[in-house]
């Protein structure tokens, strides 16, 4: 059996997929700059979940916001590239993706499991997961209920600013002066999701619409979306593996391609070393 | 200056790249007389009939803005801003003069912030028009005159017709040798890299006409005598954009593999491209190549009377070099704040794709900073069109 | 702009028919066609306002109608749309929101958005942009409508002026500017005529420049009513009555408006009735475009005490006999004259001061002439024609003049996303002080 990994480095959360013809293992690394770079760890983990060893893996591919920096991947192949495969492979009638990370977000339009285009956002946190960390923190809501929170809202409360310091310092006054805390996060929500889809509506959006990345973990940031959509959103059961799992099946069509032509595709010397410098 | 031999004109280049400037350092402490412009409106045919050196100032984009802030809005075009900055800290020090030709909102709102911020010995604001017409042509002969009368009281020479006649030789013949050099980035792989392109163009722009020419010349031989590597496999990138002046963002499209083979930027295409036609008064080819032959968004063209005619004008050249240079994608990259390139992206976009090109649109700072994201995007775009 | 305003008791009651005037320009765009007249979308102060009302063509004012949506803080649907087509958010909010409506309004085959303010803006016949010394977007913006309205014909027309240099004369170079306009202008009028089908009626356009001249003189005398203590009327205030001179001058009810706010004006000063009471600073308004959607701010001014007897921001015209206007038969360059000498106008007295430049010296004329303590200066983020340079005219301000109080305020015209209400009280009390510092020491 030829085994495949494939490692996502997001900003927030290292994930790493193996697989065969099915998937052997994934995992979720903690997040944080320390952990980041122990990318190699995470992997170990993956490898020890699957009982494979690093010599097992005919080939690795490294994709997100840290690709660069894997040693021991043969290949780096963009976050946009291998969501669009991997999402393919799991929901093949889907033709837009809504990914939204902790740091970015992005909309990729698939054919075939192909990049017809994509857009991601720029470097302001509106859109993003940060954006609703920063406000779930400052409301004293932990992040992984704001979202449950954000369904018992009676009325969704405007929120006027994008700029998160702005925002903050709305919602807060906000709350002083008495908003209900659910109707509110309603509001950041609808913000985020009004964000995110002026951004993807740049691409001729088709459905089905599906959502992954941290975001699609947040039932009420999909609410939003869906309104703003129009149309309900697809949800992979592990949203957040969908970058590790196209790494890894892109690896495979690499070595396949090569087979094909009766040749091996060149590997990385590197054995399974911590990450090396990282900005 | 180096001497130029051959073999040697890709190293000048770099080194004249690295060191900007240099060359302006020591022609002024042999007693020239510098005049800085900003961007493809400058006039050089004029400035080297005046016997003073065209110098076109660059900014860093690894160099955080630190001293301009203080004097200049942050709603300014990044690239003016960051030219600013280092001019207000020294970097262009040898300068005595500049000629700051009306392009955009950027340059003509600051030109009292440049002047009185620098102090220099010369100063002109050249107002080009926007429009085209016929009454545009002769408006700009007349503000073409202002300006020569400004130059001439500045270094006390006249500038003859007959001078002016000569430079004008002097510059078609550099840009004919700068096209002669795009030829060679038709071949696949291309003969010269995007990266060493971008070196060379802008070596030149901080060199007098004839050293330029010569540092052209001696690069072609180069590249020639180095023949051409068989079967490029890399995809083909044209880059299309006003001040892009680094090789920063050339090095994030050639790491992956792809090759920069032709651009539609302000230092690139847009000054060689467009020779100026030898006329009895030779003001009026002049300012016949600066407003009507050079493609720039901020002169206003809109003669044809279709849409689709109105885009051919405005666009037609970027289509034409898809088609020579064989571009398999489009690169169009916006400063934020600009608000001339800003407002063509949707028709420059879709004129392009509608040919079958497709096109990746980055806007951005005009800094390295955010060059990672970039980067992601490029890569993306890459293996989207592998 | 020109919002019902709530509360504005310091307002002045002439003001209040200023959003008739503004409904009335927009409904005048709806009602062209049957009318039988064309429609141009049109950008203020390009001096194609008399050629437009002689030959019976109804300006759409694309900056007027982005106004009144963010004035009503509906413009982000709109923003979003243009952004949806890649047009970047830090492009001109004014552009972009008129682009965005105008994108809406073609995809529902001409039916207006749903809930536009005001019912809307028509669909031009032609596009009258304009390169000037003053705003790319009045040549862009133009270009960029017409990727979604691709049947409208679009015409730019140039009008320069010289531009400010210590050293050369600028007197010299005025008859080439001037021919030039005229030349321009000749050309706008073929284009009008070919649109509309109609003949220039010479008469008529002579008769609107002399109607239009005679508003700029009741304008500026109807303003400097505001030299009085205490003023009776604000730039708050202004940022309405503007609109007449703005969006309809060469009308005969623009010059009837100025009439009935000049009476006003007079009234109060016979009332003893200011802007605030007690007045305890007066303020220039020394440049950029207000934040529509937070004129409230000057009412907050107001309430603390602080009036803006007098604004550069929309006083787009002077006194006819100080511009010393060459005699001419031609309308056309009477308009060309007057757009030339209205700039240069101030260029001598900056000459005079060393280091000054002229839009300094106009802020000091008016400092001088209306008593300020002090000035405000808003810059407009996505607006670099009317905010860029902004730092460098107070900074020059400061050291030709004196070191008076300055404030410059930072938001937009339209967007509204990263206005901060409490962030920008917070400047404005931190601005008061320092005029109280002020005030204090010169005693």
């Amino acid at each position: 059996m030829d085994y495949f990994a494939g490692v996502d480095i997001g900003s927030t959360m290292t994930k790493v997929v193996i697989m065969s013809d099915r998937i052997e293992a994934s995992l979720i690394g903690p997040t944080g700059p320390e952990h980041r770079k122990l990318a190699n760890r995470v992997m170990e983990e993956a490898l020890g979940k699957a009982r494979l060893t690093f010599e097992d893996l005919k080939y690795i591919v490294a994709t997100g916001y840290g690709r660069i920096n894997v040693p021991f991947a043969d290949r780096q192949i963009t976050e946009i590239t291998c969501h669009a495969k991997g999402l393919h492979s799991l929901l093949p009638t889907v033709k837009t993706v809504v990914d939204v990370g902790g740091q970015d977000s992005k909309g990729i339009k698939i054919q075939n499991g192909k990049v017809m285009n994509f857009v991601m956002n720029d470097k302001c946190a509106a859109g993003t997961g940060r954006f609703l960390e920063i406000i779930a923190d400052s409301l004293g809501v932990p992040l992984e209920k704001i979202g449950e929170i954000s369904l018992a809202a009676e009325r969704i409360a405007a929120v006027s600013s994008t700029c998160t310091v702005f925002a903050e310092q709305e919602i807060i006054s906000r709350l002083a002066s008495g908003e209900p805390i659910a109707n509110l996060i309603a509001g950041i929500h609808d913000a985020v999701a009004t964000r995110i889809s002026s951004l993807v509506k740049k691409l001729n959006v088709e459905p089905d619409i599906a959502v992954t990345g941290g975001g699609a973990k947040n039932i009420g940031l999909v609410r939003a979306l869906e309104s703003k959509f129009g149309c309900p959103l697809l949800v992979p059961p592990e949203p957040l593996i969908t970058g590790a799992l196209g790494a890894a099946l892109m690896g495979k069509d690499i070595c396949d391609k090569y087979a094909a032509e009766g040749q091996k595709p060149t590997r990385s010397s590197r054995g399974l070393e911590e990450a090396t410098f990282f900005k | 200056m180096t001497e130029m031999r051959d073999g040697n004109g890709l190293a000048t280049a770099e080194k004249l790249y690295t060191q900007y400037g240099s060359r302006a350092r020591e022609l002024k402490a042999a007693g020239k007389k510098i005049i800085g412009y900003l961007s493809a409106l400058g006039p050089v045919e004029i400035m080297t009939a005046a016997g003073v050196v065209p110098f076109r100032l660059k900014g860093n984009v690894s160099e955080a803005i630190s001293k301009g802030d203080a004097y200049m809005e942050s709603i300014v075009c990044p690239f003016v801003r960051n030219v600013f900055d280092l001019a207000v800290k020294g970097k262009y020090d040898f300068l005595d003069g500049m000629v700051l030709p009306h392009q955009c909102d950027s340059i003509d709102r600051t030109n009292e912030t440049w002047s009185y911020t620098l102090k220099l010995p010369y100063w002109h604001f050249l107002n080009v028009p926007h429009v085209t017409g016929d009454p545009s042509i002769t408006f700009m002969k007349e503000i073409l005159r202002i300006f020569i009368g400004t130059l001439e009281k500045f270094t006390g020479t006249k500038i003859t017709d007959e001078a002016i006649a000569a430079a004008v030789k002097a510059h078609n013949e550099n840009r004919k040798l700068m096209r002669d050099l795009y030829d060679l980035r038709k071949s696949n792989p291309p003969a010269i890299s995007g990266t060493e392109m971008m070196k060379v163009l802008v070596a030149a722009m901080s060199l007098p006409v004839e050293e330029s020419s010569a540092l052209i010349k001696a690069v072609t031989n180069e590249v020639k005598a180095k023949g051409a590597a068989a079967n490029g496999k890399g995809k083909r990138i044209m880059i299309i954009g006003d001040q892009i002046d680094d090789v920063a963002i050339i090095d994030a499209i050639e790491s992956t593999g792809a090759c920069l083979v032709m651009d539609d930027l302000s230092l690139g295409a847009k000054m060689y491209w467009q020779d100026v036609d030898a006329t009895p008064d030779p003001l009026q080819g002049i300012a016949e190549r600066y407003l009507r032959k050079l493609k720039i968004p901020t002169t206003f063209v809109g003669s044809a009377d279709t849409y689709a005619g109105i885009l051919e004008e405005r666009f037609g050249h970027m289509k034409k070099y898809v088609n020579e240079f064989k571009v398999d994608g489009v690169i169009l990259f916006i400063y934020k704040y600009c608000d001339p390139y800003g407002f063509e992206v949707p028709a420059i976009k879709s004129f392009i794709e509608s040919a079958g090109t497709p096109v990746l649109y980055l806007e951005d700072e005009y800094s390295t900073s955010s060059l990672a994201r970039v980067k992601t995007r490029i890569e993306a775009f890459l293996e989207m069109i592998a | 702009m020109a919002e019902e305003k709530k509360g504005r008791a310091v307002a002045t009651s002439t003001a209040a028919s200023i959003p008739k005037f503004v409904r009335g320009n927009l409904s005048a765009t709806l009602k062209a066609k049957e009318e039988g007249k064309k429609v141009a979308a049109a950008f203020i102060a390009d001096g194609q306002d008399e050629i437009m009302r002689a030959m019976d063509i109804v300006p759409a004012w694309g900056e007027s109608y982005s106004g009144v949506c963010s004035a009503k803080r509906q413009a982000e649907p709109y923003l979003q749309k243009a952004e949806s087509d890649n047009f970047s958010r830090s492009l001109c909010t004014y552009a972009t929101c008129n682009i965005g409506f105008d994108m809406i309004r073609e995809e529902q085959g001409g039916t207006m958005p749903e809930g536009a303010p005001w019912g809307g803006m028509a669909r031009p016949d032609m596009i009258l942009g304009n390169g000037q010394l003053l705003c790319d977007p009045r040549f862009k913006w133009p270009q960029a409508t017409q990727h979604y309205l691709q049947d409208v014909p679009v015409f730019v027309t140039n009008m320069y002026y010289p531009p400010w240099d210590p050293n050369i004369d600028h007197h010299e170079q005025e008859p080439i500017y001037v021919k030039y306009i005229t030349e321009e202008l000749r050309e706008t009028v073929k284009f009008c005529e070919k649109i509309t089908g109609k003949k220039m009626d010479w008469d008529r356009l002579a008769a609107t420049v002399e109607l239009s001249d005679k508003t700029w003189d009741l304008f500026i005398d109807t303003y400097e009513l505001r030299k009085h203590i205490p003023t009776p009327m604000d730039t708050g205030d202004a940022m309405n009555t503007m609109v007449p001179l703005t969006f309809n001058l060469g009308t005969q009810e623009a010059y009837d408006f100025y009439v009935n706010l000049n009476a006003e004006l007079k009234q109060k000063i016979a009332d003893g009735v200011g802007v605030a009471d007690p007045e305890k600073y007066r303020v220039i308004w020394a440049a950029g475009l207000p934040s529509w959607f937070a004129l409230g701010d000057f009412q907050y001014f107001n309430g603390k005490g602080v009036v803006f007897p007098v604004e550069v921001t929309y006083r787009g015209c002077e006194k006819i006999e100080r511009l010393d206007l060459p005699k001419t038969n031609d309308p056309l360059e009477h308009i060309a004259w007057r757009w030339v000498r209205y700039w240069t106008h101030w260029y001598d007295a900056a000459k005079k001061r060393s280091g000054s430049t002229p839009k300094v010296e106009r802020i000091i004329e008016y400092i001088e002439d209306y008593k300020c303590d002090g000035a405000v200066f808003h810059s407009a983020f996505s607006c670099r024609s009317w905010h860029a340079g902004i730092m460098q005219q107070a900074a020059t301000l400061k050291n030709v003049y004196k070191d008076i109080p300055i404030l410059i305020m930072e938001g937009d015209i339209v967007d509204i996303s990263s206005y901060n209400e409490a962030d920008t009280h917070n400047r404005i009390d931190a601005f008061i002080e320092t005029l109280a510092a002020y005030k204090k020491r010169q005693g």
